[in-house]
């Protein structure tokens, strides 16, 4: 079994965090909080499978995101929008101390995505600040 | 940087075309050294730390995918891909292994579950497509012999070119590949013969 090394502490801040992403921020259908190599940290409204499937895929995306940049010349990967039909997939890096997270985002078709990208963003800054502390 | 003596070999029979040619295997089994061991460009890498030393002590690891390629003295391209390595990224498997002309697993020997890994990565790929096997690692303490995938192929009731390599060296890998090129070749020949 994988265990990332993320001290309790710092799981527990960064669930809150993203609890209270979801309670603030409309649309969003589910999140998590995971580490550069796909494992979640924290989720919001998914079961530990459907977390750890989007961990994995959320740091797949992540890393081709960041090599995609880098290839174009452009360094420091922030984050990388999906839209479909249906709706929103946001992949946002994570600077952490000691760590490189990403945090995913699934939003409704119908969520105003500047709020999502702003609320997200205020996520992130929050997890960040939270990992750093810890 | 391309080796235009050490891909001679590879230039007999196909030229200009390209063909997409997927590494794949456990993680740790050298899969990111062997695309870059004969990539003529410094190959696209996704590694990141990783967490999970519980299977492999590796520091990095690739989590979507390394991607090279080799020009032909013929005009021939072949793209190289690289898998990551662990189960919970099989949907990278798929998605890599879609229009692939050939497949090269790469198994390391001295992992005590190496033949259940072989099975692992057969299954995940249809058994038309052309499959060549790099078993690395042999001479460690432990490790299985080459013969011993062989056999395990043909208890599976499949027969495929099974080689001991270590992929740190260019020259094995190019015998991967060329291997690969050729079972292709001849799938074609096969094709146009019915």
């Amino acid at each position: 079994m994988s265990v990332p090394r993320v001290s309790r502490v710092a799981r527990t801040a960064a669930q809150k965090c993203l609890d209270e992403f979801g309670t603030n921020t409309r649309h969003v259908r589910s999140a998590v909080l995971l580490s550069a190599d796909g494992f979640e940290i924290a989720a919001l409204r998914l079961d530990h499978h459907g977390a750890s499937r989007m961990a994995a895929m959320g740091s797949s995306l992540a890393a081709v995101a960041s090599a995609i940049t880098q290839e174009a010349g452009l360094s420091g990967f922030e984050r990388m929008l999906v839209e479909s039909e249906a709706g929103i997939v946001l992949v946002l890096h994570v600077p952490a101390a000691l760590s490189t997270l990403a945090f995913v985002v699934v939003a409704e078709k119908k969520a105003v995505l500047g709020q999502l990208l702003w609320s997200s963003a205020a996520c992130v800054a929050a997890i960040s600040g939270a990992f750093n502390a810890s | 940087m391309r080796d235009a003596h050490t891909h001679r070999d590879l230039e007999q029979g196909i030229g200009g075309e390209e063909f997409k040619i997927v590494f794949t295997g456990p993680m740790g089994a050298g899969k990111s050294t062997a695309i870059a061991a004969i990539s003529d460009s410094a190959p696209v890498s996704t590694d990141v730390l990783s967490t999970d030393h519980s299977v492999c002590a590796k520091a990095t690891t690739t989590v979507g995918l390394d991607y090279g390629s080799i020009m032909l003295g013929n005009g021939a391209c072949v793209r190289l891909y690289g898998t990551p390595g662990q189960a919970r990224f099989r949907f990278m498997w798929s998605i890599l292994g879609q229009q692939a002309a050939g497949i090269i697993v790469l198994i390391d020997a001295s992992q005590p579950d190496a033949l259940v890994q072989l099975d692992t990565f057969l299954d995940a790929f249809d058994t038309v497509t052309p499959i060549v096997v790099g078993v690395g690692r042999t001479g460690s303490p432990r490790a299985l012999s080459a013969d011993a995938f062989v056999n395990r192929l043909e208890a599976h009731g499949r027969v495929m070119p099974v080689f001991s390599v270590d992929v740190r060296r260019k020259a094995d890998v190019v015998l991967l590949v060329d291997t690969i090129l050729k079972l292709i070749e001849a799938a074609d020949v096969a094709l146009e013969a019915r």
